[in-house]
């Protein structure tokens, strides 16, 4: 049973286990659909629903909600994604966990990596999967911008910089690849359930990725 | 003329204002889980209504205008509307707010500062911008939609199309008094936002409206990242109150006390910084006849047989 409680007049938030119930929460209402409902954004341990509240009955959406199971995630795809592993964080995340920077790449490229949920900027993946016991802060001070295909940890997961943003995540390495194209459908590379395999490449190997004919 | 026959209205950009955005009253619902923030119109009543005088439908491509709007020269007649307290002039003459007026072949239209911080410009028709996941919203953080996803700059050329929908006039009236709010998810944190006015702090942009005044005590500094919906007023550590807007990040992890009514949110979308706001505790049910009574006023137009023409009265100049 889901603990549903009203988020303002017109949306209400659905408490789940965790991150993969709300994404299983949210395939469950695009699958069967509640009239009146018009958002959906999967949380950590929620999904936010709203709905029009000029036309929706609240009470009955209420219970509707209560009633509902998150659906299993048919196929769970993986995706790989090539990483320089240069970072300007990388010596002091290697501290932190106390391994050497080769130690450090190691353990990431060969870790198994999930996308717990998307968002904070559009196609910025959070990825679980960091080793038990890396506790990595995020930085005390934020940069004011991050460039985009940063790859960096925090707080347990993995995250890439879709754009240039500002961010407080520790800089480890940088992809070629676009996380997030909005002339694309979907417009984003990873997605929530997704697997991820981090490899290693050179930075050659990046200036390749991006030569003629890429996409940036 | 376009492929279906219809004239086509270009309207120079002669001055950009401070910060004027191509959007639209809705945004992008359908994107968020993959991290995409809504965006649209900051006060999507003002652009609803704003489209509505020109005989638009709600959701037309129209220009956001902030703190101080820009000067455009059309090329060809066209209709537009005001929504918003910003001052304005067509041709030198003044073009006041809330209903449809005529802009002449070469018309200058040129709109300053005022009491709101934004206002919306319609231009019969709608201005013409290829959507990008379902909408024209601009998103300034991610530089997408609108206009290369950019604030208009001098010089840029934007198109719309001529059309022939009905002018009409605002006969309705606007709420004013304290800001409503009703609990959100973490209302223990709640306690002062009403006991005292709070001030627009300089932080305000199309995610969020900063406040300054008594710093709130909360019981959790953060909390597991959660969906937020237009109006949550997010307390981070520093204790000052963020009520987010459009542009908000989809998800986010404070604690959020209460929730701005949906009825209301246009109002904070149009305090410019410095204001000051008092908030009001209502219930869910105060804020859902709220919310009816602003689709009423929204509804409250008086039909015009032809846009106000700056020479000729009311004459039907326009077709």
């Amino acid at each position: 049973m889901s603990r549903v409680r009203p988020f303002g007049e017109g949306a209400f938030l659905v408490g789940v286990d965790g991150p993969e119930a709300a994404q299983g929460l949210r395939r469950a209402l695009v699958a069967e659909p509640i009239d009146g409902v018009i958002g959906l954004v999967p949380g950590r341990y929620s999904l936010l629903v709203e709905f029009d509240a000029l036309i929706a009955d609240a009470t009955a959406l209420e219970a509707e909600l209560a009633s509902r199971s998150p659906m299993p995630d048919a196929a769970s795809r993986l995706r790989r994604i090539p990483v320089v592993y240069d970072g300007p964080d990388l010596a002091d995340v290697a501290a932190l966990v106390g391994l050497s920077e080769a130690e450090l790449i190691e353990a990431h490229a060969t870790g198994e990596h999930r996308v717990l949920f998307v968002g904070f900027a559009p196609g910025f993946a959070y990825i679980g999967g960091l080793p038990e016991g890396w506790r990595i802060p995020r930085l005390a001070t934020p940069r004011t911008r991050t460039a985009a295909g940063s790859v960096a940890v925090a707080d347990g997961m993995t995250g890439i910089y879709p754009a240039d943003l500002p961010g407080g995540w520790r800089v480890i390495g940088r992809t070629p690849v676009t996380l997030f194209d909005p002339r694309r459908t979907p417009p984003v590379h990873l997605e929530a359930g997704d697997q991820v395999r981090f490899r290693p490449i050179s930075p050659e190997d990046w200036e390749r990725w991006t030569g003629p004919g890429a996409e940036w | 003329m376009d492929r279906a026959g219809r004239r086509v209205v270009t309207i120079e950009v002669v001055e950009r204002g401070i910060l004027t955005t191509i959007q639209d009253a809705f945004g992008r619902r359908s994107w968020r889980h993959a991290g995409v923030p809504v965006g649209g119109a900051a006060d999507a009543w003002s652009a609803r209504l704003a489209n509505r005088l020109v005989g638009n439908n709600d959701n037309a491509a129209l220009l956001e205008l902030t703190l101080a709007g820009p000067t455009l020269r059309f090329t060809e007649p066209a209709v537009v509307a005001l929504v918003g307290e910003m001052t304005a002039s067509i041709d030198g003459l003044p073009f006041p707010p809330g209903a449809a007026r005529a802009v002449r072949a070469g018309g200058l239209l040129r709109i300053g500062e005022g009491r709101d911080a934004r206002a919306y410009l319609a231009i019969g028709g709608g201005l013409h911008v290829e959507p990008l996941l379902g909408s024209v919203a601009t998103d300034l953080r991610s530089g997408f939609g609108g206009l290369d996803g950019r604030a208009l700059r001098a010089g840029d050329r934007l198109a719309a199309r001529a059309s022939a929908g009905a002018p009409a006039r605002w006969i309705g009236v606007r709420d004013d008094g304290p800001i409503r709010i009703v609990d959100g998810p973490h209302p223990s944190s709640a306690v002062p936002l009403t006991e005292r006015p709070w001030r627009v702090g300089e932080e305000a942009d199309r995610a969020g409206v900063r406040l300054d005044g008594p710093r709130i005590r909360g019981t959790d500094s953060e909390v597991p990242s959660m969906g937020l919906p237009l109006g949550a007023i997010q307390v981070p550590p520093d204790g000052r109150p963020i009520i987010m807007l459009a542009d908000r990040p989809v998800t986010g992890g404070y604690p959020v006390p209460a929730v701005v009514i949906g009825a209301d949110i246009g109002r904070v979308a149009r305090l410019r910084p410095g204001d000051e706001l008092r908030f009001a505790s209502v219930s869910t049910e105060t804020a859902r006849s709220a919310l009816r009574r602003a689709e009423d006023e929204l509804a409250a137009l008086e039909m015009l047989d032809a846009p106000v023409d700056d020479e000729l009265g009311w004459a039907g100049s326009h077709r």
